[in-house]
């Protein structure tokens, strides 16, 4: 049924957004990691995604000539936020000044990428069921009961 | 209702041998029942598809839960359509069942 395309569709978004939000949480949980993997400094992670082309949908819109589908993940790449300073002298990874090098995580930013990948997956869902909501109707024509 | 009107059926245009037979040969299935019991064995998939997956989620192995609500959405909507067609089949019989003769 061309409704599953649409679902499939909703759901590539879903898995992105919710992939958003896991990247998310890593910064926010290692906001305060004055040591990273492999001694490097932890970088803010962002997640960057293109339009997935996606057989079934093409199919239903080949007659139209468009192509379209569902998004993909393409890297989860760090950013070159400049890492925060914060004097601590006691701390053992403190330099000869006494300062903590601390990633360049932006709190308020983290949260608003937070409310922004919580509401697009609201969007994905909504949008799955309108497609379900439309299949629903469609199968009521003509019914008696 | 005046005869004339039950004339108007045969402006339809009448089936064809030849376009049927084209048809049945392109790969449509050519009776009725070979293509519900196709459409039955999709149902059926759909379904299992929708206990696998839930039975990963029991399990812990599950990546997104969305997938798993998709799964089941999908294996609703099949049964749903088969329901419908089912209630519209037996619809037709009983009519035909209770034509005077």
């Amino acid at each position: 049924m061309d409704y599953f395309a649409a679902f499939a569709i909703s759901g590539s978004g879903m898995a992105t957004e919710k992939l958003r939000l896991d990247v998310t949480a890593v910064n926010i949980a290692n906001a305060n990691s004055s040591r990273g993997q492999d001694g490097a400094l932890f970088r803010p992670l962002r997640v960057v995604s293109s339009m997935r082309r996606d057989i079934r949908f093409e199919t239903a819109l080949r007659a139209y000539g468009v192509a379209l589908g569902g998004v993909q993940v393409d890297e989860i790449r760090p950013t070159d936020a400049p890492p925060r300073a914060l004097y601590e002298p006691g701390h053992p990874d403190a330099d000869a000044r006494g300062y903590v090098t601390l990633p360049g995580v932006n709190p308020v930013a983290e949260m608003v990428n937070l409310i922004v990948a919580t509401r697009s997956y609201q969007a994905n869902v909504m949008a799955m069921n309108a497609a379900k909501f439309m299949a629903q109707r469609a199968l009521e024509i003509g019914g008696t009961r | 209702m005046s005869i004339a009107e039950i004339g108007n059926v045969a402006y339809l245009p009448p089936v064809s041998a030849q376009a049927f037979e084209a048809r049945a040969q392109a790969g449509a299935p050519a009776d009725f029942s070979s293509w519900l019991t196709a459409e039955v064995d999709k149902v059926n998939g759909q379904l299992l598809a929708a206990d696998k997956e839930l039975r990963e989620l029991a399990l812990g192995g599950t990546q997104n839960l969305h997938q798993v609500m998709i799964a089941l959405e999908e294996a609703k909507l099949s049964l749903q359509l088969m329901v419908q067609i089912r209630n519209r089949a037996l619809e037709a019989y009983q009519d035909i069942l209770r034509m005077q003769i």
